[in-house]
């Protein structure tokens, strides 16, 4: 996403201050901080919050919004609890190399959090900021300029169709649904409980408080969604092939600026078993997605950073946003059955991986046989 | 005497409404902050400042997607 200009990412709309009365007539510096009497921009900008809801949503926006403002630091998006649960299952246990990893953590995965601000009043730090609308409060936050801004590069990119041959997701091409339609404002704010991965998030998005009626005889397709039950995840059939990632290594340049590289993602649609089976996921089959890892992540800050790299698979459980009610997989029952070529199978998975995707990799025995 | 009574509470009520009704708006805002991030001409004046020593937002060696 291209960054606003400087200016326009400080600029306050008069019409801010004068006409939303709850905001508006809170004197700047109640909550930024800073001297507002001060002439001299450089002096009267020390100690200023340029996200006063950023570490401590409750002593600014949770004054007024308490339910928001107190579940707020359980929520993944300030608390990025999966990074931190991952790093644990994958790093090397000496003291002294978990030291290096925490502050490459912090200068590379961990300034990604979000904030009451970075979605309600700006971009997000990771677009370089700026605010939305002249500091007017977005209840509803916009979804390309913040939401999106963040989960772009794949989620963004699926939702909206920009791959080649590929259709947007039908919730966006026929009811121009936004984000929050089914990742609710209470999913956002936390319910209080800290969760280890967002599919374990309780309120968390479920294709079935809209769809209730496939299983009954008022769905076209009541028998095969009755067939499929509980064995393959509802993205199997209706998703579209999906980004995958490989690589990543962080670092500085030489003017100490933190960069990232990744090889080039690849489009892929891969069926594999599932790694997070549960009461709320009983599927046997489920598609999965190669993220942005690799062993050497972290060799700038240390090496032998990550030597327990096979803990955790590098193929991981995925719920892409590129649905449609007709896909390649749902348009025949052989496209799926007997079809190799779309399950993750051991071959799909380089020498150094295996071990770590083990429990996800199809085996040939378990490939459905062809109708 | 008794219109001289009025007199003096109307001009009571007068003054009592003129120190307490609030202006449109807050007077607390008409401040430092206000006068520079509401006027554009001052901001990209002061951000072509700041840039001059700032260095790059992100890095030249970065590739790929995140």
């Amino acid at each position: 996403m291209e960054p606003l200009a400087p200016h326009e990412k400080l600029f306050v709309d008069t019409d801010f201050i004068e006409n939303d009365e709850n905001h508006g007539e809170i004197p700047c510096s109640e909550c930024h901080g800073g001297d507002p009497n001060d002439p001299n921009w450089e002096t009267a900008h020390k100690g200023l919050s340029k996200d006063p809801s950023y570490t401590d949503p409750e002593k600014t926006c949770g004054e007024c919004h308490d339910h928001a403002g107190e579940n707020y630091k359980n929520s993944l998006h300030y608390n990025l609890k999966p990074y931190h649960v991952l790093l644990d299952k994958r790093a090397n246990p000496d003291k002294k190399v978990r030291e290096k990893l925490n502050s490459a953590m912090d200068t590379h995965c961990l300034s990604c959090h979000s904030s009451c601000g970075q979605c309600h009043i700006s971009r997000p730090n990771s677009v370089e900021g700026g605010l939305l609308s002249g500091h007017f409060f977005q209840k509803k936050p916009l979804m390309k300029q913040t939401c999106t801004a963040c989960h772009g590069s794949r989620i963004g990119e699926e939702y909206s169709g920009s791959h080649e041959g590929l259709e947007p997701d039908i919730h966006s091409q026929k009811y121009f649904m936004k984000c929050e339609k089914c990742h609710t404002a209470e999913e956002m704010h936390g319910d209080g409980k800290i969760y280890n991965s967002r599919y374990d998030v309780e309120n968390g998005p479920m294709c079935l408080k809209c769809h209730e009626k496939i299983y009954t005889d008022k769905s076209k397709a009541r028998a095969n969604h009755s067939l499929h039950k509980d064995k393959i995840s509802c993205y199997v059939c209706h998703s579209q092939s999906y980004i995958n990632c490989y690589s990543c290594h962080v670092g500085k340049d030489k003017n100490g600026i933190s960069y990232f590289k990744t090889k080039p993602p690849a489009l892929n649609f891969k069926i594999g078993l599932n790694p997070k089976k549960s009461l709320k996921r009983p599927e046997n089959y489920v598609t999965l997605r190669h993220i942005p890892i690799d062993k050497k992540l972290f060799d700038f800050y240390v090496k032998d950073g990550l030597t327990q790299m096979n803990a955790v698979p590098t193929w991981k459980l995925t719920t892409p946003h590129n649905i449609q009610r007709i896909t390649k997989q749902n348009s025949g029952c052989n496209n799926c059955h007997g079809n190799s070529s779309i399950f993750l199978l051991d071959k799909d998975v380089s020498s150094e991986e295996k071990d770590s995707n083990r429990n996800v990799i199809v085996p040939e025995s378990m490939i459905p046989v062809k109708q | 005497m008794k219109s001289l009574r009025k007199i003096l509470l109307i001009a009571c009520l007068l003054i009592t409404g003129i120190l307490f009704i609030p202006l449109k708006g807050n007077s607390d805002n008409k401040d430092q902050c206000v006068e520079c991030h509401t006027s554009a001409k001052k901001l990209i004046q002061i951000t072509r400042e700041i840039a001059k020593t700032k260095p790059p937002a992100k890095s030249a060696e970065q590739e790929g997607v995140g």
